[in-house]
């Protein structure tokens, strides 16, 4: 399929630190580390997700799915006691 | 201002804010609710000031009626999680309790304290097989087809 024109190569997310676990949003990472490239750091109550070389050909919204991944994990974390 | 709302909704881009007072719900709830949607929204949770702010898109395009429904969906998912929460602490105790029974049911291990211990855990005594009963047949089941009918 096609790549959509004008589409953005980079993105940046920010997640609150009271809401996402920094270990989960790595997992997210490492499970998209196909389609795009990530860098986290933390900035004030925010972990700043800096997505690059996002693959034009992959369909769906990559950084969208990566946040609701990110959401997943931690979630699940949290039911199992590690939050 | 009520305990939750939505603050914007725009169907042309399928969009969707909710906020609610931090100490609606505990942060679990939000978490569980927002599972229920990850497979058809791409949902954002935040924070600003005493709220949790949750951004929800659509994957499909919604109208504003679509958008209004999922808005309540997912208030009502809050509440169903809510009560999950509690009851899930409620019977916390109860549910370890049953939980252990069937584990250690499963590896033969329930002895009820004074009880005499007569089984060595095995359902088969290897020794006499017989003795268990299982090779009893008094129906004649086990007897080979060939040997009842003779003449077919």
């Amino acid at each position: 399929m096609m790549a959509a024109p004008n589409r953005p190569t980079a993105a940046t997310v920010k997640l609150h630190r009271g809401l996402y676990m920094q270990e989960a949003i790595k997992d997210a990472a490492t499970a998209f580390a196909d389609f795009a490239s990530f860098a986290v750091r933390c900035d004030g109550e925010h972990f700043v997700v800096d997505i690059g070389d996002l693959d034009g050909d992959v369909e769906g919204d990559v950084v969208a799915e990566f946040c609701n991944f990110a959401l997943a994990n931690t979630a699940i974390r949290t039911k199992s006691g590690e939050a | 201002m009520t305990h939750t709302q939505i603050e914007t909704l725009d169907a042309p881009t399928s969009t969707l804010t909710l906020s609610l007072d931090l100490g609606l719900y505990p942060r679990e709830v939000l978490y569980a609710a927002a599972y229920v949607f990850l497979d058809r929204a791409y949902v954002l949770l935040d924070r600003s000031g005493g709220r949790f702010v949750v951004h929800v898109r659509g994957k499909q395009h919604l109208d504003d009626a679509a958008l209004r429904a999922m808005a309540g969906e997912f208030e009502n998912e809050l509440l169903a999680q809510a009560l999950r929460l509690k009851v899930v602490r409620a019977n916390q105790k109860i549910i370890e309790q049953v939980t252990t029974l069937a584990i250690a049911g499963a590896a033969g291990a329930i002895t009820e304290p004074g009880d005499e211990a007569t089984d060595d855990g095995l359902l088969i005594d290897m020794d006499d097989p017989a003795d268990d009963g299982f090779l009893d047949d008094p129906l004649h089941i086990a007897t080979p087809w060939e040997a009842k009918k003779k003449d077919a």
